[in-house]
């Protein structure tokens, strides 16, 4: 028994989703409504109590860290291998994957959350918010969405969470301009954590992103972008991130494989 | 031949050494004083720009991060294995990991300052013109001290890691379940400090701390577990 419990294949919800279905793996996606604040919501809390996802219970085993996890789902189910064999490429998979949760996500996160979730706190109740926050487990989370319901984000934060992208953008524009891949010359489970967030830079961040500026990366994207396993997750969406992607691909020239 | 760039008094240092001490391999050392603010050297930033410890040099390639050199030891020299039996066990010794980067070291190096009562001397003042943007601002900000919010905030964040740890010690042995792992080597080294500063841990904690301390690799290096005012290298999480 395989059940994910997550939003959508973007981000840490879609890591997961992706290394599934890259290894070809069969599983029960249980969709969590982030929007909707149901992974703050009792029913989900019973799944993890830290109120975080994704979730992924495997015979009774749950995991809720999305990096160990991916490495989980490699080591437990047949497939292709998604990790490099030499023990100085797999430190690089890790390396890139800790830069990449620690720093680039979280400030594209940051940013995106400040421009679409944002805006839809404004006006609301304070009371009815209050009781959304008090329901969030953990301290650290809590404080991130009060932020987000309150727009209180510093400015100088947003800030640095820009440059903090465009410093990533360019190191991986540099890194793929020396490999084929991000951590070797396989793919591996570090191309799937930063095409999880990276997926759209192509028409979300099209000033940064394109055949001009980074051609290395742009190489890469359409690489991924064209995985059967990759787009297939894409697929799983209920909407945005489906549609978005459709988009970039058309953007890349890169055929479909997999009716959205 | 590998080489290791480490210093007495630093978590991280300590728990690189009892992994290597527990895979029988003696690398030729490098011990820098965190003190004298020796990782701030030119000398030192010449081989490590970020200016921290440890840093594992092998064959000419660089190794950096706590938890990934554990890791890249255990990849390299499988035996005795300490990543975990199995996926399960490896999913739960990769979780502490994480979780002392994200959630303990920042805090702890934010208690152990202001415990320790932390000063960054002129010279050393001087040198922070040599570190990288993002260390220097670390530093900048220890030299002016943290506010009483940001220490209760830490505080909380260390009693709450002693409740995670309790909670998964709760039914077996070891933090990973019936085995000793990387995931107590990382967590372990810390929480050695906690106490040293005074700050109370559950039973279960207190009585996993005794077990791991027993082990012939952490009594190698009991000298270099006592803690010493300094910056983790450990940003942790952004945002």
């Amino acid at each position: 028994m395989l059940d994910v419990y997550t939003w959508e294949p973007n981000a840490n919800s879609g890591k997961p989703l992706f290394c599934l279905h890259e290894k070809g793996v069969p599983f029960t996606y249980h969709y969590i409504d982030m929007g909707a604040h149901e992974h703050h919501a009792a029913q989900f809390l019973t799944i993890n109590p830290d109120g975080t996802i994704p979730a992924i219970v495997h015979d009774g085993f749950t995991m809720t860290e999305s990096t160990p996890a991916m490495e989980y789902i490699d080591e437990a189910f047949a497939g292709p291998s998604l990790r490099p064999q030499d023990p100085y490429h797999r430190w690089r998979m890790r390396m890139l994957l800790r830069y990449f949760d620690n720093v680039v996500a979280p400030s594209l996160a940051m940013i995106a959350s400040n421009r679409l979730a944002a805006p839809r706190f404004v006006g609301q109740d304070p009371a009815d918010l209050r009781a959304k926050l008090d329901r969030i487990p953990l301290p650290e989370r809590r404080a991130t969405w009060e932020k987000l319901m309150f727009q209180a984000t510093p400015a100088a934060d947003i800030a640095e969470s820009e440059r903090r992208v465009a410093d990533a953008i360019d190191r991986f524009d540099d890194i793929l301009r020396r490999r084929e891949w991000i951590a070797s010359r396989t793919f591996s489970l570090a191309d799937i954590g930063v095409f999880a967030t990276f997926y759209s830079l192509p028409t979300a961040r099209e000033e940064q992103v394109n055949d001009s500026a980074t051609p290395h990366l742009m190489r890469w994207l359409r690489a991924c972008h064209a995985r059967p396993g990759l787009q297939a997750a894409l697929a799983m969406g209920n909407g945005f991130v489906t549609q978005r992607a459709a988009e970039v691909r058309e953007r890349l020239g890169v055929a479909a494989l997999v009716d959205g | 031949m590998m080489r290791l760039h480490y210093a007495p008094g630093s978590a991280h240092s300590a728990a690189v050494r009892i992994a290597l001490a527990e895979k029988g391999l003696e690398p030729e050392l490098h011990k820098l004083d965190l003190v004298g603010y020796e990782q701030h050297s030119p000398a030192y930033l010449a081989i490590n720009p970020h200016g921290i410890v440890p840093l594992l040099e092998d064959g000419g390639r660089k190794i950096f991060e706590t938890a990934l050199i554990l890791e890249y030891l255990d990849d390299k020299c499988p035996e005795p294995p300490l990543a975990g039996n199995g996926p399960r066990q490896r999913y739960l010794a990769r979780k502490w990991g994480k979780y002392v980067e994200t959630h303990i070291a920042p805090h702890l190096a934010i208690a152990r300052w202001a415990a320790l009562h932390g000063k960054v001397p002129m010279e050393a003042e001087a040198g922070l013109d040599r570190l990288l943007a993002y260390r220097r601002e670390l530093w900048l900000r220890a030299a002016r001290g943290f506010d009483r919010e940001q220490l209760a905030a830490s505080t909380q964040a260390i009693l709450a890691a002693g409740d995670r740890l309790a909670a998964d010690l709760a039914d077996s042995e070891w933090l990973a379940g019936a085995s000793f792992t990387l995931g107590d080597i990382a967590v372990f080294a810390h929480v050695a400090q906690f106490t040293a500063l005074g700050l109370r841990m559950p039973k279960a904690v207190e009585d996993w701390l005794v077990r791991v301390a027993a082990r012939p690799s952490v009594q190698a290096i009991s000298d270099d577990l006592f803690p010493v005012a300094t910056m983790g290298p450990e940003p942790g999480r952004w945002g």
